[in-house]
């Protein structure tokens, strides 16, 4: 069976295993959706529903990671390698964000009618995009439910009350995709450089993960008897 | 007979408490051996290291064939159907979707679980998703088998079926080992093996 063959079973899997949360389902749409909603009309309601976003995602993210824990290195033993599980979670949480993103900065883009759409949408997908790599770094370095909750809810809220330029708000994750939102609601604004903010700091996120994730759920591989 | 598992030495500390101090356990290919001792004795352990799912402080573990272990608590995922975990875990060994499922399913059917493919392992009695657990260790057709309390939750006719298993086992050559506290049945297994706490843990030895 081939590499692409067992990351798509897992990616499966996991889409399976979250398709029947319904009530979890509801919230990844309906997180992102208040922060919106309660702060719209407001200059910063953009701002505020990615951050809903970023709540939601990651949360699902963390919890794909934490689901499994008791199966992970069953999953190792019955023959899958660590870097195809960190795959499989990516391949389902990746355009899962993007669709819920892609909704999002649609209605926001009617509703508060920035200068740039698709920067915002660009943001937008950002968040998605980064929130997966927060959540499954958290999952993987903190594998507990409580703890790993509160840092998630820690990061991405001291990066929402940060001035955005600060020291702090630039040491965490989402600080690219918030200049790009930012740059959205106006004509002029960079986008490369807070894209490329964004993927440098993801991939750290994902290398991150694929350490302590391999930590966990190594196993030992014996010799054979002659 | 031939060799199909052999540990040597095995030593685990976790902090100051010793759990295994250069233990040895050999099993031969048509064998069923039962590990039995107190709580806190190792078993477990011993299981897991023989599995590679943790390591040990010393010694090394040798194996004739592939390995399935079957934990104690079932390690399923909640929301997956059996036929989800027979694929997940049939894909991780090599086999088609299809393959998965008819091996899985005739494994589950010698089970006598009920064959629903729409309930998740959520809603499943705890003896029927021990049999699924089971199940998940034998996909791959292992030469060793470490099942450790597989039988909990199952009822009398389960039980007495998972020990018709092990004869069918012995006669298909598998190494298999069994960490039980029935003492009823080690008559069944053709060597017990029994784990003694190490003194660290006992009364005695802590004072």
């Amino acid at each position: 069976m081939s590499r692409l063959g067992r990351i798509l079973i897992l990616a499966e899997m996991h889409g399976r295993d979250l398709i029947r949360r319904h009530a979890a389902l509801g919230l990844l749409i309906a997180l992102p959706l208040s922060f919106y909603l309660a702060s719209a009309g407001s200059g910063g309601a953009v701002s505020s529903g990615g951050v809903g976003m970023a709540f939601a995602v990651s949360g699902a993210a963390l919890f794909s990671v934490l689901s499994s824990r008791e199966v992970d290195q069953r999953l190792v033993l019955a023959g899958y390698r660590p870097v195809e599980m960190l795959f499989g979670r990516l391949v389902f949480l990746g355009p899962l964000g993007l669709v819920i993103g892609g909704g999002f900065s649609l209605l926001m883009a009617l509703m508060s009618g920035p200068a740039r759409p698709w920067v915002m949408a660009l943001g937008v997908s950002a968040v998605a995009l980064q929130s997966v790599a927060v959540g499954l770094a958290v999952g993987a370095v903190v594998p507990l439910e409580l703890e790993g909750t509160l840092v998630l809810i820690g990061v991405i809220g001291v990066q929402l009350a940060a001035e955005l330029h600060s020291v702090v708000s630039k040491a965490l994750p989402f600080y690219g995709p918030r200049r790009l939102i930012g740059s959205s609601l106006n004509a002029h604004g960079p986008v490369g450089g807070p894209l490329l903010q964004t993927a440098a700091y993801g991939v750290g996120l994902l290398v991150v993960t694929r350490i302590f994730v391999s930590r966990r759920v190594d196993i030992a591989r014996h010799d054979l008897l002659d | 007979m031939v060799t199909a598992l052999q540990a040597s030495g095995i030593a685990k500390r976790y902090g100051p408490t010793t759990i295994l101090d250069r233990i040895d356990l050999s099993v031969r290919r048509g064998e069923v051996v039962a590990l039995t001792g107190e709580n806190g004795a190792g078993k477990s352990t011993l299981l897991r290291i023989c599995a590679g799912i943790v390591r040990a402080d010393a010694g090394t573990v040798r194996v004739g064939g592939a390995i399935g272990y079957c934990p104690q608590i079932p390690g399923v995922f909640e929301l997956l159907t059996a036929d989800d975990h027979l694929v997940m875990f049939g894909r991780g060994c090599g086999l088609s979707r299809d393959d998965a499922l008819r091996r899985g399913r005739a494994i589950l059917a010698g089970f006598d679980f009920p064959l629903d493919g729409s309930v998740v392992s959520r809603d499943l009695s705890g003896g029927t998703r021990q049999k699924l657990n089971l199940a998940i260790a034998l996909l791959a057709d292992p030469a060793v088998l470490l099942l450790d309390e597989p039988y909990q939750g199952f009822d009398r006719g389960a039980y007495v079926n998972f020990w018709d298993h092990c004869d069918a086992w012995r006669r298909q050559d598998k190494a298999v080992v069994v960490v039980t506290h029935m003492l009823a049945e080690l008559g069944r297994a053709d060597r017990v093996v029994e784990l003694a706490a190490h003194p660290s843990r006992t009364s005695r030895g802590r004072r």
